[in-house]
């Protein structure tokens, strides 16, 4: 600790032998319409602001000045802003001012033109304009310069998804009727119109009187009774079943009704190879 | 109109000998199938009627009892084709019994889907 501070001190001395203070000579600022006729042209004091300025929609302000040291010689600071702040808002833009080597700095607002780094304006509050100036060598500054009042900016576009920030109205759904039945009468009679071909289907098999001598044959009426049960184990499916239960109880009938079905149709085939 | 006269008799006729030979010279067990096919045909034509004329409403419903129909229809109508005596040169190869399996497997398997659209 002792050598840091011992190494310290021969620093902090330096820093005092350098921090020289910095001055502007000869600030200035000029506004003039975009027709280049001067308007108002005013030596700038670092004691004391001069009223408010007020820039039109195309004029164009003026800031010169020279960065000194104390001898009166020109210097090229590292760095110089000026700020553009607005108290009420709080908004705040800083705009680089490039300074020659030998300290003379000219800075131009054009109206016509504002540079993106304005902080937007009302026209009502004005913009504190203060210059800040650093070095590495000397001691900073920063100074008030004047108070400007600008034209009202736009009010900002308003971003394609700003409204997904806010709070939007409440959905409400709307639902499609509920689908009705057709009167009692109509359906009553599609019903009988549908149950017709029943009849007719009845009737002509009855007509026809197709013979069916070896149904209840002791070969044949198994495979009848399986597709009987496939059908019911189906009707079943409809009215209760899960769709694994009757997959399940299917795959089990399907073995009988193989087996059955097998030896049903071979002694078809032997009838009929025999009749012929 | 002289064609239309002289046609009217003859297309009668026509129609006449048609039905004539088709109730001498087809057996019952086709007939029978027959009658199966317009009964099929019959009640899908009334489903589809009330589906167009009155409501779809339940349309899985309908989509179930008209698929059925149909595809029913088709399932017979090839089991008739096979049957017939005389396709025999046409399906050498596939026995009456094999085409009534195939025709029973068919229709279980339709069955099945058929019952789970009717929901």
């Amino acid at each position: 600790m002792r050598s840091f501070l011992a190494c310290l001190l021969p620093l902090l001395a330096i820093g005092n032998v350098y921090a020289s203070a910095l001055t502007l000579q000869s600030p200035r600022f000029t506004i003039s319409a975009s027709d280049a006729t001067q308007l108002r042209s005013e030596p700038l004091s670092t004691t004391k602001k001069p009223s408010a300025l007020t820039l039109g929609a195309k004029d164009v302000l003026k800031v010169t000045f020279q960065v000194v040291e104390e001898e009166g010689k020109g210097v090229q600071p590292h760095q110089t802003f000026l700020r553009f702040y607005d108290e009420v808002s709080g908004e705040e833009g800083i705009q680089p001012v490039r300074v020659t080597a030998g300290g003379k700095a000219k800075f131009e607002l054009n109206m016509a033109k504002p540079p993106a780094s304005l902080p937007p304006t009302t026209a009502s509050d004005p913009l504190k304009v203060e210059l800040i100036i650093g070095s590495f060598v000397h001691s900073p500054l920063k100074m008030d310069l004047f108070d400007l009042f600008l034209p009202a900016s736009q009010p900002a576009p308003q971003h394609p998804d700003e409204p997904s920030f806010h709070v939007r109205s409440e959905i409400h759904h709307t639902f499609q009727p509920d689908p009705k039945l057709p009167p009692k009468f109509i359906s009553a009679v599609f019903a009988a119109l549908v149950l017709a071909p029943w009849v007719v289907l009845l009737g002509l098999w009855g007509f026809i009187s197709p013979s069916v001598p070896h149904l209840l044959s002791p070969s044949i009426l198994p495979f009848i009774a399986t597709l009987g049960a496939f059908e019911g184990l189906l009707f079943w499916y409809w009215v209760d079943l899960k769709l694994g239960q009757v997959l399940l109880y299917g795959a089990i009938l399907s073995i009988p009704t193989l087996i059955a079905g097998n030896q049903a149709l071979s002694t078809m085939g032997k009838w009929r190879a025999g009749r012929k | 109109m002289a064609p239309s006269k002289t046609s009217q008799p003859t297309q009668s006729n026509a129609v006449l000998s048609l039905w004539k030979a088709y109730n001498e010279n087809t057996s019952t067990r086709l007939k029978s199938v027959d009658a199966f096919l317009v009964f099929l045909m019959l009640s899908g034509i009334a489903q589809f009627l009330y589906c167009i004329l009155v409501t779809n409403y339940p349309f899985n419903a309908f989509l179930a009892g008209f698929a059925s129909c149909v595809g029913q229809f088709v399932l017979t109508a090839s089991l008739r084709a096979q049957v017939n005596p005389q396709n025999r040169s046409e399906f050498k190869e596939v026995s009456p019994e094999r085409a009534f399996a195939d025709f029973a497997l068919g229709s279980i398997v339709l069955h099945f889907f058929v019952y789970n659209f009717l929901g």
